[in-house]
């Protein structure tokens, strides 16, 4: 039931390992989030030191993410041109946001600002979008039994509807410019890089609320664009700093890639209000674990160097 | 009279001591402190969990016994936490603890304290207090490192199961002409590769009276040192394989779930 990794420096229950793939694929089939800031810890949690959890983790998202994508592909469910946009600010943000992260290592502010990024941006966004889901299901309660309305092609309002580039995006039914899901991806792009992971939980909430994009189109093209995120983060983490095992890659994609897939089906069966309630709960409960660590005096004072 | 009988029983005693000698002879051989460790070289291939150490000997009847597993002193860098603003537990900086084993577990037949004194256990290294009687430790800022940082490293250690010490785990069988010993180490799998060291002592009246040591190695064999190897000599293609199984896996996934996963 055991198995050595290499990079790690650990053995592991490889059961343990697969089952923890297949809960994190699950969620990541579900909600289009590659589920990074979820599973980094779980691994940590079982021994895996820090740096190669999070190098790791994001090996196994290119499999997870690749699994769901052409799940939600077959279903009429990507946007592809949507996708390139927010993956080119993806790069670009991800690029800035290492700088960043480099500048503030050396001055030594940068463990401070990755917890506080953490626990500011998961509870504004796990909060804005447990409250907004209960009021929308509050609302189609009340409107039930009446007749459907045709869905118009929503446009960027105000300032945002004057930008050059106006684009229409025909699988997501929305008009907006070039500009703004550049400028986004750029945005989740440098917090994502600032926090180590693929960005999938604040890609999420970034399409639905602010480029109005329906919730099944959504998950598709988010786990489309952390396919890419995480293909270059694996390759930039096992090139520069060996800190991919792949045999662990390999455990936990055996059990994400069919977790995918079932979340994938689930997905279908629950309404999306439903889901981004659950996917609230979710990022909320991640926060609170963060805050207590935080407060609470850990029972080691002592660690070893990497991870956050 | 008396003369011949002081004679013959002269001689009688002068037969019986030299038949005493020899025989006690292979027993007094026997009893030179000796030590073996099985097996020497610990593989670490796929399956590997750790492995289970026999170390054996003979020693003396009335000696005690300190036997010590350990690797070379070293320097464990590691990162400290602390209070950020007087509110948040964060990693503040780092703490390197200088002159150091990796691998301490130390077993004996009683308690260390009372088996050897302070000068004894000091130069063989024998127990936390000797550890800490030659650690230096530095803090990256600088600032002065608290004497409570060595408990916080030992309690460190002791949870990553790489210190150890332990009292009465040494099986000791006294025959008649041979005084052995034996015990059973839990080798634990956090040990990364390295030669170890086991260190035998027998101690007497709280000294050093003999010592015995032996070798072994841990290191990586098959896939497991395949994989170590790509991975820190010919990193870009370790990379570039790691992307594409993944991405392969997951089409592959997808294509079996086809009928299920879609309409």
């Amino acid at each position: 039931m055991f198995m050595y990794l290499p990079i790690a420096l650990t053995s592991v229950n490889y059961m343990v390992v697969m089952g923890l793939g297949l809960f994190v694929g699950l969620l990541s089939g579900l909600f289009g989030v590659g589920g990074g800031f979820l599973m980094t810890p779980l691994l940590m949690m079982i021994g895996i030191p820090p740096t190669i959890a999070a190098a790791t983790d994001a090996n196994q998202i290119v499999a997870a993410s690749a699994s769901g994508t052409l799940a939600h592909w077959r279903l009429g469910n990507v946007d592809f041109k949507m996708g390139l946009y927010l993956l080119v600010g993806g790069f670009m943000g991800g690029a800035g946001g290492v700088q960043v992260i480099k500048i503030l290592r050396a001055t030594g502010g940068a463990d401070f600002l990755i917890k506080m990024t953490y626990v500011v941006m998961l509870g504004l966004v796990g909060a804005f979008m447990f409250v907004e889901s209960l009021n929308a299901m509050r609302k189609n309660k009340a409107t039930a039994g009446g007749a459907p309305e045709a869905a118009p092609v929503k446009k960027s309002g105000g300032l945002l509807s004057k930008l050059p580039m106006q684009t229409v995006f025909e699988k997501s039914g929305v008009t907006h410019s070039a500009i703004l899901p550049v400028a986004l991806g750029t945005f989740v792009g440098v917090l994502a890089a600032i926090m180590g992971v693929g960005g999938g939980f604040l890609m999420v909430p970034v399409m639905i609320y602010m480029l109005r994009m329906p919730m099944h189109v959504v998950v598709g093209t988010s786990l489309f664009q952390i396919m890419f995120t995480c293909t270059e983060v694996t390759f930039l983490q096992a090139y520069s700093n060996h800190t991919v095992d792949f045999l662990l890659a390999l455990l936990l994609l055996v059990g994400s890639v069919f977790g995918a897939q079932i979340g994938t089906i689930l997905g279908r069966k629950l309404q999306g209000e439903q889901l981004k309630i659950l996917l609230s709960i979710l990022v909320l409960a991640v926060t609170v674990k963060i805050i207590l660590e935080l407060v609470m005096e850990p029972t080691l004072l002592l660690a070893y160097a990497g991870g956050h | 009279m008396v003369g011949t009988k002081i004679s013959t029983n002269g001689l009688f005693s002068f037969l019986a001591g030299i038949l005493f000698v020899v025989m006690a002879l292979p027993a007094a051989q026997a009893q030179a402190l000796s030590c073996k460790v099985a097996p020497n070289d610990i593989p670490i291939n796929l399956m590997y969990n750790g492995a289970t150490l026999t170390i054996t000997g003979v020693s003396a009847p009335g000696d005690d016994l300190i036997v010590k597993v350990s690797s070379e002193t070293t320097d464990v860098h590691l990162k400290y936490k602390g209070k950020a603003s007087g509110l948040f537990w964060m990693k503040m900086g780092g703490m390197e603890f200088k002159n150091v084993p990796n691998i301490y577990m130390l077993y004996s037949t009683g308690s260390i304290d009372t088996l050897l004194n302070a000068d004894g256990r000091t130069a063989n290294m024998i127990g936390y207090d000797a550890i800490r009687a030659g650690v230096e430790m530095e803090r990256s800022d600088g600032t002065e490192v608290e004497a409570k940082w060595f408990e916080e490293f030992l309690k460190f250690k002791k949870t990553e199961e790489l210190y150890l010490s332990k009292e009465g785990s040494i099986v000791r069988k006294q025959g008649a002409t041979d005084n052995t010993y034996s015990l059973t180490v839990d080798w634990p799998f956090q040990a990364p590769p390295a030669t170890y060291t086991v260190d035998v002592l027998a101690v007497r009246d709280g000294k050093v009276v003999d010592k015995s040591s032996a070798p072994f190695t841990v290191a990586q064999a098959g896939i497991v040192k395949q994989l170590s190897g790509m991975a820190f000599n010919n990193s870009a293609l370790y990379g570039f394989v790691a992307v594409v199984i993944a991405m392969v896996a997951g089409f592959a996934v997808g294509a079996v779930f086809k009928g299920g996963g879609s309409h």
